[in-house]
């Protein structure tokens, strides 16, 4: 299983404690889809994901932002947009 | 015989806008002018599964194909299983499409329609008694049920919705519709796919999903702005913290709203919230202002009946709520049938989920369980207790995620040795709930 970064484990509890998962943090995969398999999240998930990612990092998620899909592919990708964004 | 009586696709004036793409406004000319281009482009016959992610481009879609005398097919769930099943259904059906989707039947992919000017062709009219739309229900089968929407339902029910909210020409300036919802919902429709062609109301096209885009997409139009969202969508937006522009009322539908969360977005926003009842078979039918108490004014036109609701241009249709007549016209909604629940505007029946799981390979037992509060709190979801030696929970939501719709999906999937049951065969919630903990602990 690939490694874990400190910054992506914070991401992982993020997810896993705004949508409730029963999952453990250390269990979600960095690289794999964080929607359908995988994690197996919805749009409501996404609603709310978004929801606690401006909460915490002060990054807003857009729909017209081309790069979704990608952010969204998975747990790494979505901390790199994280990381490259956040203003807190 | 008299001639069938016919009712026109847009019931605009001449340079009132029917949709506003970005800045651009596109007005009822340029419009029946695009979905007449549009629509001699078709194919010669066959159902038109809309697919289009783009609000304008769904509205010319439908326009198009009612104009060619094809039946547009609603689908706003994508899964790969729903439009296999649609398909099967409809052998005839293709695909208008947008952008890249994976579609197990013909596509046409839609471009912008270029060079086409407001002309000064007379508006056509489509018989009433003809089938425009059709929706489906239960998303939990794989296998989809029909309801047929005819012209003249249709255009009777926004009628309605626009006489109640106050979005008819002679109400006031014409009104913006900002939504949340898609297109190929049966709110979504009617809101903004119908509104627009028959009320003095336009629509604005783009994606509007995330609080940010939505709040940029009320501060981009101009005039009377009315929000079109979910409970869900609009819990979500004001969390968010920010003040959106002078709004002339917030509509939510597709489940119950919390009369507080009403209370505080009146307060805050300083902005009316209404909400809508009605149902993919009968469409709305009722609507209320939250904060004014639990009783649902029906439409002009309908009319309640014991189990059911009678319909302009429907007749009678059964409605899954129980409800209870109040003295004033209103009634107030009882629950839903206890087999029924709705997550993400969808809905199944548990009936049918357990019958689905029952036939994953290698189950001997097992029950969908929704929580009390599945449709207030956006992290609840199903559980499903299973029972099946030798087999993961992974390899059951592995074999569940072919046959269901994802939201409907059990989060968690519970491994046990057995299930409670009585000596009926029948399943006490508090021994489920005993089974969720001992579960959770090992």
């Amino acid at each position: 299983m690939a490694e874990m970064r400190p910054e992506e484990m914070e991401v992982a509890r993020l997810i896993v404690s705004a949508l409730s998962l029963e999952t453990r943090p250390e269990d979600i995969a960095p690289e794999a889809p964080l929607f359908n398999a995988g994690l197996g999240l919805d749009s409501i998930d996404a609603l709310e994901l978004a929801l606690a990612i401006s909460k915490k990092y002060g990054v807003q998620l857009r729909s017209d932002d081309e790069r979704n899909h990608r952010i969204f592919a998975s747990l790494r990708s979505l901390t790199a947009h994280i990381e490259k964004n956040r203003v807190r | 015989m008299p001639p069938e009586p016919a009712l026109p696709l847009l019931a605009r004036a001449p340079g009132e806008v029917v949709c506003r793409r970005g800045t651009r406004p596109v007005t009822r000319g340029q419009f029946l002018a695009e979905a007449m281009a549009l629509a001699a482009r078709l194919p010669e016959h066959g159902h038109v599964m809309n697919l289009c992610g783009d609000r304008y481009r769904t509205l010319l879609a439908f326009a198009a194909a009612l104009l060619r005398g094809q039946v547009t097919l609603l689908c706003a769930d994508r899964s790969p299983h729903r439009l296999r099943a649609l398909a099967g259904l409809y052998p005839d059906a293709y695909a208008i499409v947008d952008q890249e989707i994976e579609a197990p039947l013909p596509v046409l992919r839609l471009e912008e329609v270029e060079g086409v000017r407001d002309g000064d062709a007379a508006m056509p009219a489509i018989p009433a008694g003809r089938i425009a739309a059709i929706a489906f229900t239960s998303g939990s089968t794989g296998e989809p049920t029909a309801h047929a929407k005819p012209w003249g339902a249709l255009v009777t029910a926004a009628e309605a919705a626009a006489r109640r909210f106050r979005l008819r020409a002679q109400d006031g300036p014409p009104a913006t519709i900002i939504a949340t919802v898609p297109p190929q919902h049966m709110y979504g429709f009617e809101t903004t796919i119908m509104l627009p062609l028959q009320s003095a109301v336009a629509c604005l096209a783009g994606e509007t999903f995330y609080p940010s885009d939505v709040f940029e997409a009320m501060a981009s139009v101009p005039g009377r702005r009315i929000l079109v969202t979910t409970p869900l969508q609009l819990r979500a937006l004001f969390a968010a913290g920010q003040a959106p522009p002078a709004l002339e009322a917030v509509i939510s539908a597709t489940a119950p709203l919390a009369a507080s969360l009403a209370a505080s977005v009146e307060q805050g926003w300083g902005v009316p919230v209404l909400e809508i009842y009605g149902a993919t078979e009968a469409g709305s039918i009722a609507s209320r202002r939250t904060t004014e108490g639990d009783g649902w004014l029906p439409y002009d036109g309908t009319e309640l009946r014991p189990g059911a609701v009678a319909v302009p241009g429907l007749g009678e249709i059964p409605l899954a709520d129980a409800v209870e007549p109040l003295a004033d016209g209103r009634f107030r909604l009882l629950g839903r049938r206890a087999d029924v629940v709705k997550l993400g505007g969808r809905r199944a029946s548990l009936a049918e989920l357990n019958r689905l799981l029952a036939e994953v390979e290698g189950v001997e037992d097992g029950v969908f369980v929704a929580p009390e509060d599945l449709e207030s709190n956006p992290a609840a979801r199903l559980t499903a207790y299973v029972v099946a030696p030798g087999r993961s929970a992974e390899e059951i939501l592995g074999a569940l995620r072919e046959r269901m719709d994802p939201i409907f999906l059990p989060r968690p999937v519970v491994m046990v040795r057995a299930l409670p049951r009585d000596r009926l065969g029948k399943l006490p919630r508090s021994a489920l709930a005993e089974l969720r903990r001992a579960g959770a602990g090992g």
